[in-house]
């Protein structure tokens, strides 16, 4: 009890509250912008943290934490151009609902679904944060494998009626994850002696490529994609009434947990629980033919998934001192700066700093709510700028965008590239989200396998011998399965 | 060159930010910058174990605008392994900045006490010891071609990505040993236990930490990195560089940054430098050649 209130007037300073809101401001414009995305908005802020002391600088870089992810969903959804690949499945439905003149609205259902998996993910790291750190530890590369091949069942779920072009997708997807150095051998792969390809294909530069450039190079060529409709839009706020949210705290519930458990994975990320999310909620909705046509039912799924990972992603970071990925990596390194070791004993000698960070996130998402509600006027009215300025506008950032990742001028054309490949993949209707499902999940497959294959010492029948493996491969099979069940039961009724 | 003087520097660090070279960088900065009287910019370049951002600097005008703090691995052993736009006689040496051992880790509940124990194991049962590599051809991985040849045992190599990925592959059972950098391992000790000390001599900050060369093994694998500039920067320019690299890390605020991710301080100047990166280039060949990692 000391050690809370201790916390709390830590947390209670003007200070904190100070670098709360404008970290999480901060990371909302980050998020925003396409191509800039969370690592980069921690990077910027993190030689400010050198100075701060330690309470102020973890709420500095947690609001830009959750400030990012949850930006990047409103560029998604106004302009269909999801600046992160965490929001990239949020565009699915917001960007259709956005279009239907109804972008307020559906920037009230990503800002309300955002703070609920965030505060879903809190509760879950406050209660079972160590336990689920142990828990996490269950999962060896053989178990990464069999939840990797799970997740590439999502393909399925965002490419619904163009199957065989979403399957397309996905291998090109996974494919040109292979370029690069081999992650066992070390071997170059598809480089054709470029030594700029040695590094592989950017995540971010292709994410650009595909969602913003392709939309603004089908914008300028006027080529709208089949049957739809860009009207003029109510700017502002709308909260969708309790009517609406009663019959979806199902999905709200769902992809906050589908969120906090892939986010207490390390090395899976907010990607891969909002696109496990959608598909989920798209099998599982009552609403499942108006998805696709900006169903918010997809919304909620999607924000309250990548939204989750946040909180969840820091039980590894904090209880094991394993970072998930690039974001928590940063935000580690903050820590150990601050003279904050994390770990088992982080949580026996410091709980005054573990309660201080709790309260942090929980304020960081109400702000974050705050700022979504009142950028939204500012937000939507992106879309009333007259479309020839628009346009060059997000040309311009998105370059920046791509080129800042790792500063580098081969990204800026690889994102090109991605743009003119995307705008005439959209233009022939195939779906763009499987490759990115390909890029993000590509390399986590195999080095899985390939690890799982070194520690059976090459067998894939050992795979089967480990219970939460089989448990995942045969929750696959069952997915993969399901139309065909349906089409049985419906048959026999 | 005048106008090259007035103009900002540019470090690029040829890893992520936030990790330990970058942060080591980002010390480094304002003294460096207060020697330089201009200001100083640290740039992240990653890709490719950090070759990416070193050839980025090779290609560079050697005008002392773009440094690079590289490592040792894209400096010492990648040049070995692949094929990269440069080599070591692409740079002119300005000054080592870090440099600090590794340290060979097993989990806190490991049966292994000493290397010796381990070691024995290892010899009773060839290949069943899983090794958990950060990368290939890094130091980490090079140490620990160096311990197998040494103590005479084979081990299973368990690539993984980086530190964290490698903590966990202990935590979680798939490996049982990797070789951290020591202020990784200091970071994570109540995790970890240490079996040896990849260093000739003890640490004055860690004396607890036994040495490999205490043990029979006269293994010293530090992992270091310095700054270099293209080949051909005038000499006046780098001294100027090399000044401003000592202002750097004497600072307190470097001094205070080594302190807080427990990494002993070090510096060599820009001849002992050079030396140094020429010997260690050639002692990894060696090394690598014999575990059969340079193909042509």
């Amino acid at each position: 009890m000391d050690l809370l209130i201790l916390a709390a007037t830590q947390v209670a300073t003007p200070l904190t509250l100070l670098c709360i809101v404008l970290g999480t401001a901060f990371g909302v414009m980050v998020g925003v912008l396409p191509g800039l995305g969370s690592v980069i908005g921690l990077t910027m802020v993190l030689p400010f943290t050198f100075g701060l002391p330690q309470v102020p600088a973890i709420a500095l870089m947690l609001g830009v934490y959750c400030g990012s992810v949850y930006g990047g969903s409103v560029t998604a959804t106004i302009l269909n151009t999801p600046g992160t690949p965490q929001s990239a499945a949020t565009a699915l439905e917001g960007f259709p609902m956005a279009m239907r003149g109804e972008a307020s609205r559906a920037i009230g259902w990503v800002t309300m679904s955002s703070m609920i998996g965030g505060l879903f993910s809190v509760t879950v790291l406050i209660i079972v944060g160590p336990a689920l750190a142990k828990f996490s530890l269950m999962f060896t590369p053989i178990e990464y494998f069999a939840l990797g091949l799970f997740a590439l069942t999502c393909i399925a779920g965002v490419s619904a009626g163009a199957l065989a072009k979403g399957l397309m997708g996905g291998a090109l997807g996974v494919l040109l994850a292979t370029i690069g150095s081999d992650p066992v051998t070390g071997a170059l792969r598809f480089t054709f002696d470029s030594f700029m390809l040695t590094a592989g294909i950017g995540l971010i530069p292709v994410v650009v490529g595909l969602f913003a450039f392709s939309e603004m190079f089908l914008r300028i060529l006027k080529l709208d994609e089949p049957g739809m409709d860009r009207t003029t839009m109510k700017v502002g706020f709308s909260l969708p009434p309790w009517s609406e949210w009663r019959s979806r705290i199902g999905m709200l519930v769902r992809g906050s947990m589908i969120g906090s458990f892939v986010g207490a994975l390390p090395g899976t990320g907010a990607a891969t629980a909002s696109f496990i999310a959608y598909s989920e909620a798209r099998r599982t909705s009552k609403r499942r033919e108006n998805f696709g046509k900006g169903e918010p039912d997809g919304i909620v799924a999607c924000e309250s998934a990548n939204n989750a990972v946040t909180g969840s992603a820091l039980v590894p970071t904090l209880s094991l001192g394993i970072p998930g990925d690039p974001v928590t990596a940063v935000m580690l390194g903050a820590l150990v700066i601050q003279g904050i070791a994390p770990g088992p004993q982080l949580f026996a000698n410091h709980m005054d700093i573990v309660y201080a960070l709790f309260m942090a996130l929980i304020l960081v998402n109400f702000v974050m709510f705050a700022v979504g509600a009142l950028g939204a006027s500012v937000f939507t009215r992106i879309l009333r700028v007259p479309e020839p300025i628009l346009i060059g506008l997000i040309m311009i950032i998105s370059t920046l965008g791509a080129y800042g990742v790792s500063g580098s001028t081969f990204d800026v054309w690889i994102a090109f590239g991605a743009g003119v490949v995307g705008a005439l993949l959209r233009y022939f209707a195939f779906p763009v989200a499987p490759i990115v499902i390909g890029l993000v999940l590509g390399p986590m497959l195999e080095l899985s396998l390939r690890q799982g294959l070194i520690l059976t010492r090459g067998s894939f029948l050992a795979f089967l011998e480990r219970p939460i493996a089989l448990v995942l491969f045969i929750i696959t099979a069952l997915v993969l399965l399901w139309p065909m069940l349906r089409w049985l039961r419906s048959r026999r009724a | 060159m005048a106008e090259a003087q007035n103009r900002p520097v540019t470090i690029v660090v040829p890893f992520a930010a936030g990790g330990g070279t970058d942060i080591t960088t980002r010390a480094m900065q304002q003294g460096m910058g207060e020697s330089l009287g201009v200001d100083v910019v640290v740039r992240n370049a990653e890709g490719a174990g950090g070759t990416i951002g070193v050839a980025e600097v090779a290609r560079a005008r050697p005008d002392g605008t773009t440094v690079a703090m590289a490592p040792v691995g894209p400096l010492t052993t990648q040049p070995h392994m692949n094929r990269l736009p440069y080599d070591i006689d692409s740079f002119s040496y300005v000054c080592l900045a870090y440099s600090a051992p590794t340290v060979i880790a097993v989990r806190a509940d490991s049966p292994f006490e000493t290397l010796a124990d381990m070691v024995e194991y290892a010899r009773a049962n060839p290949g069943e010891l899983n090794f958990a590599v950060q990368a290939i051809g890094s130091i980490p991985h090079v140490a620990g071609l160096g311990l197998a040849a040494a103590a005479e045992i084979e081990m299973t190599y368990l690539p993984v990505n980086g530190d964290g990925p490698a903590l966990r592959a202990l935590l979680d059972g798939s490996a049982d040993l990797f070789i951290p950098h020591v202020s990784f391992y200091s970071t994570n000790a109540d995790q970890l236990k240490s079996l040896a000390l990849l260093q000739r001599t003890r640490l004055d900050e860690q004396p607890d930490l036994i040495t490999a060369a205490e043990q029979g093994y006269d293994l010293d694998f530090p992992i270091w990195g310095g700054l270099v500039a293209p080949a051909n920067t005038p000499s006046d320019t780098l001294e100027r560089l090399e000044t401003a690299c000592d202002a750097g890390i004497q600072s307190d605020g470097f001094q205070d940054r080594m302190e807080a991710l427990r990494q002993p301080p070090a510096y060599m100047g820009a001849a002992e430098f050079e030396a140094f990166v020429r010997e260690t280039y050639a002692t990894n060949r060696t090394l690598l050649e014999a575990a059969g990692l340079i193909s042509e």
